[in-house]
């Protein structure tokens, strides 16, 4: 077996065999394939050493009439293969077509991450250079997955992500993050990170605030994914009708330009197919605050030729794809830093943003800031306390009354809805935002 | 085929090599999964199967999972960090399986069918009421466990797990949510679960009534559970007797005398009830807190190495990626088999029934205070007066345990942090009520 996993499949075999269940002409049947690993270094006083989990499988779906029939396995073999197809059969043929050869699924390489061994290391070299000495026990992970995608009309090449995870907790707070590379930059980014974490510590709250603030790219990162993101989710949608209705209403700010677009993530997980198979697009989400095209899988594509596919994304074999964004982006705008800050004298400069929901029903929505800053004089000054914002999703969106000039990559983390756990990228200016209550 | 053959191959491979300690678990399980939306259904049956080592000595280990069946010739990663220590193989009490565990998996039919009830009765509940999604969970797994310190175990289990989403009838209302769980999907009662969701919807349609108050309060299952779970530190591990010396009163009691509460892992009838814990070591009841008086924290073999007396199996594998981790298995309060939960509510001249938690409750570090975000019902002379939503329920922790006067005998269970933790409708008085700013 060559490096790349699903390489060796008999695509044109299992195709013809999955054509047996998509017996009605509007079925669709589709072979998930897929291989993930995760190598971890947990904090050190912690037993055993290297934790390591392998795992490949498949899943067989069959798609008809808005009902989806799957059946995911743990193994990857012709048999299984053919059992999982029997699962989500809705009548077999009498004479089946040969077993499909599904290569070779053994793993060639060891377990070995001797980045991940050295990252915790090059954190605390990088706490010692700010001087200050806390405790932190930091547990860092490597995740790899490969998928590949063999439908009745098509097959995605394989697709690959490589990331890393770092949670680091501390007597005082905890704090996560997702990164593409372990780097010294990387660390030493973690570390200012940690450090602003316990200089915040014992910072008071703010007072109720509703002029201007400024979010950095990394909250502006978490403020899209769960205003904009989660809210043009077509499931989401759905609790308030039909997601098409949602096309060409104005959501927000016309200062808001936003994608999502898995094929320009950083590299190590950039997308060209979903985990449909389908190949990803630049998904124009909201282009000057009007909704434009929302985040669809195929699923629900069938109910709309308005609607596009592109962005199914799946927890693990066992689950059946959602519509899910994967890399957003908010275009640039023409402010630069200054005049972000000019603008909003006395108010909260917030870098980072820990958390946040929506309710898809109500259309609440809160944020969580672990700190803040107060703007006076034109920068970032003193700390502030733990905040939060909080509003309806309507009246939020239109209070951006500026967007930097100066985007990067930020924000990236977990999405758990619906207790699915799928990480997500983003590349985001700062933006101001006004009239929005927050505080304590 | 028996689980056995393929782990005791990995396990002498591994002694082979000179590891000290080695432990392999390999887990099969197959559940059937049916996600109700409004907008469609889909239907999943999974097939699992996975196994893990741990191996080391004194000076290094390492941990290893993969899926399938245990395969010998795996690539074990580099032994690094801490050395390992494993526990031995302890007798327990005698077993007998429960007897249902190989009741077939619901039936897709089934579940639709149990879905589509669900809508019907809680729009004749509730006019108007949808129930927004659902997603019913019914698996059967198998466990073997097998250990360079003769530990060799095999627990079964069967466990259905149901969470709904519900939305009002007016069009600002919001939604609301509830998680249940049983062995068997079949015991899920579509008229009792639309109740619960429309009691739920009531409440938060409503909205508050008194911006604060005292009073007595009638906490329902799902509130008592939510807060014994956040105050577990209290009795769960090794800090647990330090925290709880704290609440001591001057008479040697932490809570009232109607406090009791079991940990216990072969519960009769409990969801996770099995002979052994995720390390093999024998469950047992203990009992955390009796009469108010506090006994022992729940403690697992290594937390207390010089009394192993003390320590139950209480460390939970979930699934085969699981470390093994202690926790709850069944923690509960005692139940009073002589109360039914609605004469609680008749004798109830003046105070509240709280049914429903929003979030969950905020516990003081140093265990002084909590508050918790609760809905429900005003009560006086055992009627309902009026709603209650977006309040705080809010007092000293002590208060809280101290001010438990009654109980009543419908125990129920919640599915948490991996565990079961259950309580029945509980009597408090000595709190206070708040709405939310």
């Amino acid at each position: 077996m060559s490096d790349t996993p699903f390489t060796q499949l008999d695509t044109a075999g299992i195709a013809r065999t999955l054509s047996q269940i998509a017996e009605q002409p509007a079925d669709l049947a589709d072979a998930f394939f897929e291989r993930i690993e995760k190598v971890e270094l947990p904090p050190a006083d912690q037993p055993p050493g290297l934790r390591v989990w392998r795992e490949s499988g498949l899943a067989i779906r069959l798609l008809r009439e808005g009902r989806t029939w799957l059946a995911g396995r743990d193994q990857i073999d012709p048999e299984i293969f053919q059992d999982a197809l029997r699962r989500v059969a809705r009548a077999m043929p009498r004479a089946p077509y040969p077993l499909p050869d599904l290569g070779d699924d053994t793993w060639e390489e060891p377990p070995e991450a001797p980045e991940v061994l050295t990252f915790p290391t090059a954190v605390s070299q990088a706490l010692r250079t700010h001087h200050i000495d806390f405790p932190v026990n930091l547990t860092v992970r490597r995740h790899r997955r490969w998928i590949r995608v063999v439908g009745t009309h098509l097959a995605s090449g394989t697709e690959s992500e490589s990331f890393y995870s770092c949670d680091a907790e501390m007597p005082w707070a905890r704090y996560g993050c997702l990164l593409d590379e372990l780097s010294h930059e990387k660390a030493e980014e973690l570390a200012r990170r940690l450090v602003n974490l316990y200089r915040a510590r014992d910072a008071e709250p703010p007072p109720p605030w509703r002029g201007a603030s400024i979010l950095g790219a990394s909250a502006t990162a978490v403020l899209l994914h769960e205003a904009v993101a989660h809210a043009l989710e077509a499931d989401t949608l759905a609790h308030g009708g039909h997601p098409e209705a949602a096309l060409g209403v104005r959501m927000g700010s016309r200062l808001l330009d936003v994608f999502d677009d898995p094929s320009s993530a950083p590299s190590s997980v950039r997308r060209s197919a979903d985990d449909e198979g389908f190949p990803v697009v630049r998904r124009c989400l909201l282009r000057a605050g009007i909704v434009e095209q929302p985040l669809c899988d195929t699923a629900w594509t069938r109910r709309s030729d308005r609607l596009t596919a592109g962005a199914g994304r799946r927890g693990n074999r066992h689950l059946p794809p959602g519509p899910r964004s994967s890399h957003l982006e908010l275009i640039a705008g023409e402010h630069s830093r200054q005049s972000l800050l000019a603008d909003a004298e006395g108010g909260l400069y917030l870098p980072e943003a820990d958390r946040g929901r929506l309710d898809p029903v109500t259309g609440e929505f809160v944020l969580r800031f672990p700190y803040g800053r107060r703007i006076e004089n034109q920068v970032p000054g003193a700390l502030v306390g733990p905040c939060w914002m909080r509003g309806r999703l309507s009246d939020l969106l239109d209070k951006v009354t500026g967007v930097g000039a100066q985007t990067s990559a930020a924000g990236a983390g977990w999405c758990a809805k619906g207790g699915i756990k799928l990480p997500v990228w983003a590349t985001c200016p700062e933006v101001r935002i006004e009239g929005v209550e927050i505080g304590p | 085929m028996s689980l056995g053959e393929p782990l005791l191959e990995v396990l002498d491979t591994l002694r082979r090599q000179s590891w000290e300690e080695v432990e392999v678990f390999h887990k099969k399980g197959r559940s059937r999964t049916m996600q109700y939306t409004l907008y469609g259904d889909s239907t999943s049956l999974r097939q699992e199967e996975g196994w893990a080592v741990r191996a080391g000595d004194r000076r290094r280990s390492f941990y290893y999972a993969a899926s399938g069946p245990p395969k010998p010739s795996a690539f074990w990663p580099e032994a690094d960090g801490s050395g390992l220590r494993l526990p031995s193989a302890r007798p327990g009490l005698p077993w007998s399986p429960p007897s249902n565990l190989d009741a077939p998996l619901i039936g897709e039919g089934e579940a639709r069918g149990f879905f589509s009830g669900l809508a019907r009765e809680l729009d004749h509940e509730l006019q108007g009421a949808r129930l927004l999604s659902g997603y019913l969970d019914d698996g059967s797994s198998e466990s073997q466990l097998a250990s360079s310190r003769e530990i060799d175990s095999h627990v079964r289990h069967r466990v259905a797990s149901l969470h709904l989403e519900a939305v009002g009838p007016s069009a600002d209302t919001t939604s609301v949510s509830l998680d249940v769980a049983d062995r068997d999907a079949r015991h899920f009662s579509p008229a009792a679960l639309a109740r619960r969701l429309a009691d739920l919807l009531l409440v938060a349609e409503k909205g508050p009534t008194r911006p604060r108050d005292r009073g007595e309060f009638i906490l329902a299952p799902p509130v008592a559970v939510g807060l014994l779970a956040a105050l577990s530190g209290l009795w769960v591990g090794p800090e647990a007797e330090k925290r709880s010396a704290m609440l001591i009163d001057r008479n040697g009691r932490l809570g009232s005398p109607a406090l009791t509460l079991i940990d216990d892992g072969r519960l009769p009838g409990g969801i996770l009830e099995a002979p052994v814990d995720g390390e093999g070591q024998p469950t047992r009841r203990v009992t955390l807190i009796e009469e108010g008086s506090f006994r022992q924290p729940l403690l697992a073999w290594w937390q207390t190495p010089s009394s192993l007396k003390r320590s139950s199996g209480c460390s939970l594998r979930p699934g085969w990626r699981d470390l093994p981790s202690p926790s709850p298995t069944h923690l509960f309060l005692e139940a009073d088999p002589s109360i039914r939960a609605v004469s609680l509510i008749q004798n109830l001249s003046r105070g509240y029934y709280l049914i429903g938690l929003s979030g969950s409750p905020r516990i003081d570090p140093d265990f002084s205070r909590f508050a918790a975000p609760v809905s429900g019902f005003a009560i006086a002379s055992g009627r309902p007066t009026g709603t209650v939503a977006r309040a705080w329920l809010v007092g000293s922790v002590s208060a809280l345990l101290n001010g438990i006067v009654a109980k009543a005998r419908d125990l129920t269970f919640s599915s948490i942090g991996g565990g079961m933790v259950g309580s029945p409708t509980v009597l408090v008085k000595g709190l206070e009520l708040r709405q939310q700013t």
